[in-house]
């Protein structure tokens, strides 16, 4: 089978993400983002606009209603899910066969 | 105080208002002039994002994006391309980038901005010719270009007289085309820095 072009995703995309699984705006986002890497991805204001963007473009992430009027909410699609769950895979497979020559 | 001044490089841009605030001009506005009013002079980090947007909405939406994130839009508007922003908070980075790609991304879309606006002219240059209305005999003759009878029978002061007299005319009548070719050129030129800039980050 033909891998999925998108493949890998950056680490700044994965978190965002593995954050939409749940309704967030760009801040919360990137709050979740660096809760999740454990402090250690922090996605800057530039960067973080132009993935949402990107991933908006792509149709793996979807605004969604919220009551928030000024800043937009955003909620992974069925397709982001396919492949964030892809990319999960790929790394998944790494860590196997990581493990396996190391011993 | 306003200041005309002109950037491909954004780094430079931003060395340079940096250097400005801390001097105590902060930047208000920014269209053909940058606009500055003088405070106390403190060192902020000014940083350049470039982005169009299509509604309202959307341009209201990254900026209080950015503010949540500490950076306060300072200047620019819905389609003028360049976003300038400020550090209003401490727990903010350096920077409005946190990946290479992203960064350079800016650099891409200038590129191809310069380039949209140089292939704007090129209808017009080919219009220009089909319709003749450049001339390539008076190229290659200039003086098909001065219209005053018996002119180049005229001698002596009087010759030159009437000849520097209809010069700048002539000029413009043969060569203010000129204009629209040179344009295609030095926006290409910009385009191509914005590449080679890009290609840097």
């Amino acid at each position: 089978m033909k891998r999925n072009k998108n493949l890998p995703l950056t680490e700044t995309v994965y978190y965002i993400l593995l954050s939409l699984l749940e309704p967030a705006h760009g801040y919360l986002i990137m709050q979740k983002a660096e809760k999740l890497s454990d402090g250690k991805v922090r996605i800057a204001a530039g960067t973080l606009y132009g993935a949402i963007e990107n991933l908006l473009k792509l149709k793996f992430i979807q605004p969604v209603e919220s009551d928030d009027i000024r800043r937009k909410v955003y909620l992974i699609t069925e397709e982001g899910k396919k492949v964030l769950l892809l990319d999960f895979e790929r790394m998944k497979h790494i860590i196997d066969v990581t493990q396996n020559n190391l011993k | 105080m306003k200041k005309f001044r002109f950037y491909i490089n954004l780094e430079k841009e931003e060395k340079w208002l940096n250097e400005m605030a801390s001097q105590g001009w902060r930047l208000n506005r920014k269209h053909t002039k940058y606009e500055f009013s003088k405070t106390l002079p403190n060192n902020t980090i000014i940083k350049i994002d470039y982005r169009n947007f299509k509604t309202k909405d959307d341009f209201q939406n990254y900026i209080i994006l950015f503010k949540d994130c500490g950076w306060e839009h300072i200047a620019g508007t819905k389609t003028s391309g360049k976003q300038y922003f400020k550090k209003i908070d401490k727990r903010a980075g350096d920077d409005i980038f946190s990946d290479v790609s992203s960064k350079a991304e800016r650099y891409k879309k200038l590129s191809t901005m310069w380039l949209s606006l140089a292939a704007c002219y090129i209808p017009i240059c080919i219009s220009l010719v089909t319709t003749k209305a450049i001339s390539i005999d008076a190229v290659l003759n200039p003086k098909l270009l001065y219209y005053t009878p018996g002119l180049w029978q005229k001698t002596g002061t009087s010759f030159f007289m009437a000849f520097l007299f209809e010069t700048p005319f002539a000029m413009m009548r043969g060569y203010i085309w000129l204009i629209f070719p040179c344009l295609i050129i030095l926006y290409t030129i910009f385009a191509v820095k914005a590449r080679i800039l890009q290609s840097k980050e």
